[in-house]
């Protein structure tokens, strides 16, 4: 399956449905084999990211939303069952089937942290202790762009700068223990924009950071993702921060999405139930001040189960009993919108 | 709800700290001397009343949650008073209580951990965890004990069958739930709430601030309640206090200082809640800089460095908190003077309705 023959054909049979999009995930299944028992983490999740947009993933702890950002890099340590995620580089009209290549061939590390690369959680362990953050973006760039050391070193002054470092030279020669949370983002930022990849998959990359740090670093994605045109996966849990950023939004539960949409309709209109609650469920500032919160009842089930139909119907307030229990609802477009999907029984 | 919850508030002060400092010594060197300190708490002032909820905010290392276990002296003071007014003894001064004189004051104050994984002892039943305070005060034993300890997870909502259960066998919002029925083992007054909720997801995140809020009102329970998120913390306290690198610069009722800041930190901190509406989004206001070093603070006013309104004074002469009127306090030298922005209400933004349960289906019929 993965040698290189194999991968030629099979790049020339697909074709991206639409000229825009930088990569579509199609029925990705993923699983774990532990010795408690299969986990299976996505259970066929599909969506695609437009060239230039920010896709936010939204959804609760266990609900595979980074195991979808880790399957892209082919740095999961699940086993990719099913399904395709296809990528197109910047300016070529080659597209390529990830989880067809090696997992540490050539082509994959050609594309990681090249074309695709990722910021992650933990500004603080992300890192390396050892070396100096200058010479940990050099690395990058000295492997997939330049072989010239001065010049990678220009180029990382450059780029610190770019995100808003005050004093790039003196930076470069820090190690990461000499800068705060916020400026360790910074840095792990400028690492993953040193190549001006395709796509940028930041997976919680303001959680750790405190709020004023947060908007901060927010607005600076944002400068640069209009700069240089990158795509962005947004995973976040964080509503407030999917409002802020995200053009496009796919909530996930259990490993599937289970609603996506443009941002302005997740917000105004949307459609699945667990959607709805999930935006009833927080505090909004002078609203429900003495007002009971609303909450989703129960929690998520146990990985190692598995829910019969609709994997939210145990919580749903709008569960239809013998429909929703045994019926798993496929993923449609809501009536009269080329951009809206739903999996729900409430909407067929 | 909401009238009910302010009938239980008395104007009785059931807490007051009063300048209030805890330094930790930094050492070093081969003889491991005392080099300067790390003023995590620099003499602060502020007060509770009996039945309410006053939140604390601020970013990390402000002294938030160092406030909050000074108070219950599981830190010990370096100065000041902290003045608890205890059901039985009447006011004590907590910083001066010897370890025997404190068990009996303790029952009446408890605290809830941010971590429920780290919380809990993992070698402890579910049981034994809760029944641990009422044992430590002699309050129960035998059957009584077993009883009490079962009442007390059937009112945070576990099933008291878990009771010979340990913490791993629980979710991170049941872990919180039975932290709580710690907590309330021995019907406290005061409860510290240190960051109860931010390690939980957002649905769990809503159970569990319901339940607080249904206990404070059954139990008439007064919480200082300690958070970085300011969503939450306008939902569920009646006063605030904004902390800063040890310092408290602001306190005033929820809605004063909202939506009428008067402290340009508070104003920046308000303007980078990143608000759940993609037709409001905002640009933050720019603080240069980073938090300064508690060891190592600043001259006068300690945000004078990242404030865009400040002027000389700011430089030299650390401004005092002080009341403006109506319970605002404020530790700024212009605060008459400035006007700064408040949240915007996100009124516009529409609740939507669940959609109602649906008739059932004869289970034959597949999806159209």
């Amino acid at each position: 399956m993965t040698n290189a023959a194999a991968t030629g054909t099979e790049r020339t049979n697909i074709q991206i449905v639409s000229e825009d999009d930088v990569v579509r995930v199609e029925d990705l299944r993923l699983s774990f084999y532990t010795s408690l028992g299969v986990v299976r983490a996505l259970n066929g999740v599909s969506f695609n990211i437009p060239r230039g947009k920010v896709l936010g993933v939204v959804g609760e702890s266990g609900c595979g939303k980074s195991q979808t950002g880790l399957a892209i890099m082919q740095l999961t340590f699940g086993r990719i069952e099913e399904g395709r995620i296809l990528f197109r580089e910047f300016n070529t009209s080659e597209v390529i089937d990830i989880t067809k290549l090696e997992k540490n061939g050539p082509e994959m590390r050609r594309i990681r942290g090249n074309h695709i690369s990722m910021i992650f959680q933990e500004p603080m362990t992300s890192l390396n202790p050892c070396y100096t953050v200058g010479h940990q973006i050099e690395e990058a760039i000295l492997l997939h762009q330049t072989r010239d050391k001065a010049e990678a070193r220009r180029r990382t002054v450059d780029i610190l700068r770019k995100v808003g470092m005050p004093n790039p030279e003196r930076i470069a020669d820090s190690y990461p223990h000499q800068l705060s949370g916020g400026m360790r983002q910074r840095a792990m930022i400028a690492m993953a924009l040193s190549c001006n990849p395709t796509l940028l998959i930041a997976d919680e990359p303001t959680t750790a950071l405190d709020v004023t740090t947060e908007a901060q670093i927010l607005d600076l994605m944002r400068d640069l993702q209009h700069e240089i045109g990158t795509s962005i996966m947004f995973i976040t849990h964080n509503m407030g921060v999917v409002a802020q950023m995200c053009d496009e939004v796919a909530v996930m539960y259990l490993g599937r999405v289970i609603e996506r949409a443009a941002v302005d309709d997740i917000f105004y209109d949307p459609k699945h139930p667990y959607t709805i609650s999930l935006l009833r469920s927080i505090p909004r500032l002078g609203i429900a001040r003495g007002q009971k919160l609303e909450s989703i009842k129960g929690t998520v089930p146990d990985p190692y189960s598995t829910v019969p139909g609709c994997p939210f119907h145990p919580r749903c307030p709008a569960a239809i009993p013998g429909l929703c229990d045994t019926v798993m609802p496929e993923e449609i477009f809501i009536a009269g919108s080329q951009t809206h999907t739903v999996r729900c029984h409430l909407y067929t | 709800m909401d009238t009910a919850k302010k009938n239980g508030r008395s104007d009785e002060i059931l807490l007051e700290v009063r300048g209030l400092k805890k330094h930790f010594p930094i050492h070093s060197g081969f003889l491991r001397r005392v080099t300067g300190y790390v003023k995590a708490v620099d003499g602060i002032d502020f007060y509770i009343k009996k039945g309410e909820t006053l939140g604390l905010v601020g970013e990390s290392g402000c002294g938030k949650s160092t406030t909050g276990r000074t108070i219950l002296r599981l830190l010990d003071p370096t100065a000041g008073e902290i003045i608890f007014d205890d059901p039985n003894i009447g006011k004590v001064d907590l910083a001066k209580l010897s370890r025997a004189q404190l068990k009996r004051v303790r029952p009446n104050m408890q605290i809830i951990f941010q971590d429920p994984f780290s919380s809990l002892n993992p070698r402890l039943t579910v049981g034994q965890i809760v029944g641990e305070p009422l044992e430590i005060q002699k309050a129960a034993s035998g059957q009584a004990l077993r009883d009490r300890v079962a009442e007390l997870l059937q009112e945070v909502g576990i099933r008291p069958e878990n009771m010979t259960r340990y913490p791993h066998a629980f979710s991170g919002g049941q872990r919180q739930r039975i932290g709580i029925a710690r907590a309330l083992a021995l019907n406290p007054k005061l409860i510290v709430c240190d960051e109860p909720v931010s390690a939980l997801d957002v649905s769990i995140q809503a159970q569990v601030l319901n339940l607080l809020e249904d206990l404070q009102e059954k139990y008439n329970l007064t919480y200082l309640f300690i958070a970085h998120d300011l969503s939450v913390v306008e939902h569920i306290s009646d006063r605030v206090a904004v902390m800063y690198v040890g310092y408290i610069v602001e306190m005033a009722s929820t809605e004063d200082l909202y939506y009428h800041p008067k402290h340009p930190y508070t104003e920046a901190l308000l303007a980078a809640i990143p608000k759940p509406d993609p037709r409001k989004r905002t640009r933050p206001i720019k603080l240069p800089g980073d938090v300064p070093n508690p060891a190592n603070p600043p001259s006068g006013c300690y945000f004078h460095p990242r404030c865009r309104y400040a002027e000389d004074i700011c430089k030299v002469e650390r401004p005092p908190l002080r009341d403006i009127g109506g319970e605002h306090w404020v530790a700024c030298h212009f605060a008459e003077r400035l006007q700064l922005q408040g949240v915007t209400r996100l009124n516009e933004i529409p609740l939507i309705e669940l959609p109602k349960r649906q008739a059932p289906v004869p289970a034959a019929s597949p999806a159209s």
